[in-house]
């Protein structure tokens, strides 16, 4: 009987030494991992529009990312669509608007968010298209839980740079997305390459779920990017 | 184990070759399969894991007196599980790039037998000191083993090693491809299977300990 309350108490003082340490280390280090994420989120946005190179991450700080993020990107909600314009970096912040500002060359790049089903959770990325309104610029992931080595490849800078410029229309510029090939995408037909990109062998669920994901993201904003390709027309 | 008569050198080196947590234990084959497909991912969680079994043995040897033989498992898992969940969250809000390589792994470390196998087979009977040589040790076991696999797995599977491409493009163009099977999880057991078949039949090694018994 003894032992069993001292058992007990053992466990009671464990639980709460444990969880007052997590619970402390959570909610004390929140306002650095936040800030941390939001950098990391604008970063992304960034390098997705091509303004930062993929693949040099360590060399810019946090500030600097911050400068660039503030003075090329704006963000504006068109439709209830969350879209972030690349107007180029002249130095000073860009003018604040509401809707899309279409006289030809304002905009560089836009990017949309991607989120998507993955193999083991969620992924979340950015994609960034040419004022073309169908040539892709970029595609970043910055968050998954895929297995590293395999699916985890996606957030690597090689497999974004995969997308840059591949179109999201067929020739007859008929809405058809872009799709990840199951191996590389030299064994398609000729007409389809322009819309798949390379895959990752042994990650062909990540592939299909992301392929999916992107597929449904861009015909959400398809209403966004047909403006831009009317645009270029005339 | 009678580890009285061990020197503390003796104790950490143990854990590498000899009695070596993949090869002679055989635990910790789930993260060994998950993660060597390529060298870079290998190491990270050879570091880390080296580090969390090193300061959980610390810990539970600190605290094995006073830890009720009843609910020991328990309180191994919930020492083990806040100090990797403690540190991520400072990696997170400190070493933001380290943390996203390392979030992945999390999971992984808190669930890797290796870990509670040797909080509950060493440091539940030895001081802290011997206690904690014995966790790095088997720690770096665990990484050798994981560096060897995942040299074989990536130089196979993606002609690369740590990323840098090895096997020389007129090798492809002569018709050379790479093994498809190194890149899935069937790849890892019979890379495992042959290294402890290696090991095991290297000179020196007794009847004894080839079978564990």
């Amino acid at each position: 009987m003894k032992n069993r309350i001292y058992a007990l108490k053992f466990a009671a003082i464990l639980c709460v030494v444990c969880s007052t340490l997590i619970t402390g280390a959570s909610v004390g280090l929140k306002g650095f991992q936040i800030d941390n994420m939001e950098v990391d989120r604008q970063k992304n946005i960034l390098k997705a529009a091509g303004v930062i190179e993929p693949g040099d991450d360590r060399e810019i700080s946090k500030a600097m990312v911050r400068q660039i993020y503030d003075n090329s990107i704006e963000e504006i909600e068109e439709n209830g669509l969350t879209l972030y314009l690349y107007k180029g970096d002249d130095g000073s912040p860009p003018d604040k608007t509401d809707v899309i500002p279409m006289e030809s060359g304002a905009i560089k790049a836009y990017v949309i968010p991607i989120e998507s089903k993955g193999l083991w959770g969620k992924i979340k990325g950015y994609m960034a298209f040419e004022n073309d309104g169908m040539t892709v610029a970029g595609f970043t992931v910055y968050s998954h839980s895929e297995t590293p080595g395999l699916g985890g490849e996606i957030e690597k800078a090689w497999f974004g740079k995969n997308f840059v410029g591949k179109k999201i229309v067929d020739a007859s510029g008929g809405f058809v997305s872009i799709s990840i090939a199951k191996g590389e995408t030299g064994s398609l037909p000729p007409g389809q390459r322009e819309n798949h990109v390379d895959g990752i062998s042994g990650a062909t669920l990540t592939g299909k779920y992301l392929t999916q994901g992107i597929r449904e993201n861009l015909k959400m904003y398809e209403p966004v990017s047909l403006k831009f390709r009317k645009n270029q027309q005339q | 184990m009678g580890s009285e008569n061990l020197s503390l050198w003796q104790t950490f080196t143990r854990g590498i070759w000899k009695e070596n947590p993949v090869a002679y234990q055989v635990l910790g084959i789930c993260s060994a399969l998950a993660v060597t497909v390529q060298m870079q991912t290998a190491l990270v969680m050879a570091v880390a894991l080296t580090l969390v079994t090193g300061s959980s043995n610390l810990i539970i040897s600190i605290l094995r007196e006073r830890i009720p033989p009843t609910i020991r498992i328990i309180v191994e898992l919930a020492v083990i599980a806040s100090l990797v969940i403690v540190t991520d969250e400072i990696l997170k809000a400190f070493f933001y790039d380290i943390s996203k390589q390392l979030s992945v792994f999390v999971g992984l470390i808190i669930t890797n037998c290796i870990v509670l196998g040797r909080a509950e087979a060493f440091a539940l009977a030895n001081p802290p000191i011997p206690s904690l040589m014995d966790g790095l040790g088997n720690g770096l076991g665990y990484g050798v083993i994981l560096m060897i696999v995942a040299f074989i797995r990536e130089l196979m599977g993606a002609g690369t090693v740590f990323g840098v491409q090895l096997i020389p493009q007129w090798l492809f163009d002569a018709g050379y491809t790479n093994m498809g099977i190194m890149v899935l999880a069937p790849g890892a057991f019979f890379v495992i299977g042959l290294l402890v078949w290696v090991k095991n039949s290297l000179p020196g090694v007794s009847h004894e300990e080839k079978t564990g018994q």
